[in-house]
């Protein structure tokens, strides 16, 4: 590449940069960038609220409790086996039911032929519920009458189960909708936004080649989309781990794949720019009406599982997916053309899978420098 | 490299719509002014100059460049275009810096072009203002910087005396003809007829997207046949003269002129006519001045496009 070019190219971004983060018409693309980090903040809120009512509950208890020992609780034992097990419970609630039961059959009166009424009968229920917690894990213990009819261990938060939560916001929200109408937003405005503006002949009267303010405006959006999303991405995962205790925070990162993981995401953040970007960027200089690419594609990257081998390889999803670190398991009952859409039953090595998102990605880019060649002004039809 | 601005059988269409058709031309160093009304091609012959827009048909070079060779047709070539519209939150001096920047110049030779030019246009003192704050005639001015910033040898000016004042038109009309004298070329399109006469070596006449006329305003006047020449002439007898010259068959009209103090003569052979006028100057008619009196651009407009549509 000439030097010139490049040059050329980092004037062009220099340009596009201001543009691209302060537009007005692009600040739903912060709020869709920061949606999941809220989501993961409330929700680390709503779980350091529970945590600490959990040690508070378990500071209450006669002595300390182990989760061997929330688990020893049976149906059928008694108020007191369940005491001497766990000690008197700090939380207790009873109450009193007037239940009716089932009346006794009726009997025939053998001498006149007739029948006697049906006794109403109510038997009066002592209900009592246990909360009994060991710090981590709840457990919720139903009497009916001094004895065990309902056990509800409830188990505290699990960095296991939260990761396949991560997981599925990440795949399901952040990369198939933050990230897809996020780099709609910004690369289709690239050439779009200035024909609107009726400012794109500025490029198209300086030397330059059209095909280097095109590679100038690509890399812009990548740098802007990148920065957004990437940053979006980092903050999700600090809201994730906010709190869980710092002991299993670094069991997670550095033993647990956790910060593996974490750079796996951003790699795949970078990647769906990259992969959407071009897209994107050749849908802008094609149509004048967003809505009608942005819906294709949305169609084409969601009917991906279930379309011919072939045709998935002209997806950026296709590869995105197998790029994503976690499973998320699809639940034993889930309908099959959903289970088909949270599975991925046709993954690719994550070489493949990179080259792949590349691959499709230049292929959008010639597409483009061949349409930019043969862009006109004549903002007059726009 | 051709020395050049080269129309080969160019055609463009918008759809079904005619920009320009069939237009054959060869432009020579010096001013050319693209003159006719609203809609008839001019800034569709700019903008197919400048590679703005593709012919449907035909060949364009400017010197020796093809239009779609952006990255070195802009080396030679700046043009000012009627698109009133700016890169947003830029001030006249960053649209210009930009400019160069875009051009491949480094930052400092770039500061001092965008000076430079500013400066020609008198632009300075707004120099550091948002462009969007700009009254149209600062618009104007900055957009003919950017044309005029990396020096270029051809300039192209879609309407570049719209909104300036008069003395910024006496301005720019100067620096037009200094760029020309330089041996540039320099393209104009505009309304102002008096303006296009003063400045222009050369005109191309346009109607509904076709070339009418081209050539050097006299040349073209002198090949309008079904309009005879009107000639001026400036004398102390003008009735005598006037009998005199209904003599002679050159004469198709005479007409004694408002001031008394000339006549007005229609011929079809002006050289001819010359030649008579001699003769009657050397047998005592004392003749001050003779002189062309419709071989402007006004006359050579109403002659071949009409009125309507002509700015005085």
């Amino acid at each position: 590449m000439k030097r010139v070019w490049w040059e050329q190219i980092k004037a062009v971004i220099r340009l596009e940069m201001k543009k691209t983060f302060f537009a007005k018409r692009g600040i739903w693309i912060y709020v869709v960038a920061l949606l999941p980090v809220l989501l993961f903040i409330a929700y680390a809120i709503a779980a350091s609220t529970q945590q600490h009512g959990r040690a508070n509950l378990a500071g209450k208890s006669e002595r300390p409790l182990t989760y061997q020992d929330l688990q020893a609780v049976k149906p059928g034992m008694t108020a007191e086996e369940v005491v001497t097990l766990l000690g008197k419970p700090p939380l207790r609630f009873q109450w009193k039911e007037d239940r009716h039961v089932e009346p006794e059959k009726a009997t025939e009166n053998d001498s006149e032929g007739e029948q006697k009424p049906e006794q109403e009968k109510t038997v009066e229920v002592q209900h009592e519920d246990y909360h009994y917690s060991d710090g981590q894990n709840d457990l919720f213990v139903g009497l009916e009458n001094g004895k065990v009819v309902g056990i509800h261990l409830q188990e505290g938060n699990n960095l296991g189960q939260d990761t396949i939560m991560f997981a599925g916001v990440f795949q399901f929200f952040f990369l198939r909708l933050a990230i897809f109408f996020g780099c709609l937003g910004i690369f289709m405005n690239l050439f779009r936004g200035e024909i609107l503006d009726r400012s794109l002949h500025f490029y198209f009267l300086a030397p330059i080649r059209r095909e280097v303010v095109m590679a100038g405006k690509f890399l812009a959006g990548l740098l802007a989309t990148c920065t957004i999303f990437a940053t979006s991405e980092v903050l999700q995962t600090v809201a994730f781990l906010w709190h869980f205790s710092p002991s299993a925070r670094d069991l997670y990162l550095y033993q647990d794949h956790g910060l593996e993981h974490a750079a796996i995401y951003l790699g795949v953040t970078v990647l769906a720019c990259i992969g959407y970007g071009a897209f994107f960027l050749v849908a802008g200089m094609l149509f004048k009406n967003p809505i009608l690419p942005a819906a294709a594609i949305l169609i084409w990257e969601g009917i991906n599982p279930f379309l011919p081998g072939i045709l998935k390889q002209f997806s950026v999803i296709y590869y995105l997916k197998s790029l994503c670190p976690v499973d998320i398991p699809a639940e034993p009952g889930t309908p099959p053309l959903l289970a088909l859409l949270i599975s991925n039953s046709d993954p690719v090595s994550a070489p493949v899978a990179v080259l792949g998102v590349l691959a499709v990605a230049l292929v959008a880019l010639y597409a483009s420098s061949l349409q930019v060649r043969r862009m006109e002004i004549n903002y007059t039809t726009e | 490299m051709s020395d050049r601005i080269v129309f080969e059988d160019v055609s463009k269409f918008y759809g079904e719509i005619l920009g320009v058709n069939r237009v054959n031309l060869s432009i020579p160093p010096g001013i050319t002014s693209l003159v006719g009304p609203n809609g008839s091609g001019k800034t569709t012959l700019m903008n197919l100059m400048t590679g703005l827009v593709k012919p449907s048909r035909g060949r364009i070079e400017v010197l020796g460049y093809r239009t779609d060779d952006s990255e070195n047709l802009f080396k030679i070539l700046g043009y000012s275009t009627q698109f009133d519209a700016f890169p947003k939150g830029l001030t006249g001096f960053q649209f210009i810096y930009s400019y160069l920047r875009l051009a491949g110049r480094d930052r400092e030779s770039a500061e001092q072009l965008a000076w430079r030019v500013i400066e020609r246009v008198n632009l300075v003192d707004a120099a550091k203002r948002n462009v969007a704050g700009y009254s149209k005639g600062m618009r104007q001015r900055i957009r003919l910087a950017q044309a005029l910033a990396h020096d270029p040898k051809v300039l192209v000016l879609d309407e570049p005396l719209n909104g300036l004042d008069p003395l910024a038109r006496a301005e720019m009309i100067a620096l037009f003809r200094a760029t020309a004298a330089q041996g540039c070329y320099v393209i104009i399109s505009s309304h102002i007829l008096h303006e296009v006469d003063v400045i222009s070596d050369q005109v191309i006449l346009l109607s509904n997207g076709y070339v009418v006329a081209e050539g050097k305003i006299a040349t073209v006047r002198g090949e309008i046949q079904e309009h005879p020449t009107q000639i001026l002439v400036r004398c102390s007898h003008p009735r005598e003269l006037a009998a005199k010259m209904l003599e002679n068959e050159l004469t198709i009209e005479v007409s004694i002129h408002k001031d008394e103090r000339g006549l007005l003569l229609k011929t079809r052979d002006a050289d001819r006519f010359y030649l008579a006028l001699n003769e009657l100057a050397l047998n005592g008619i004392e003749i001050e001045l003779i002189a062309p009196a419709d071989d402007d651009v006004l006359s050579v407009y109403e002659y071949l496009i009409g009125n309507e549509e002509a700015v005085r």
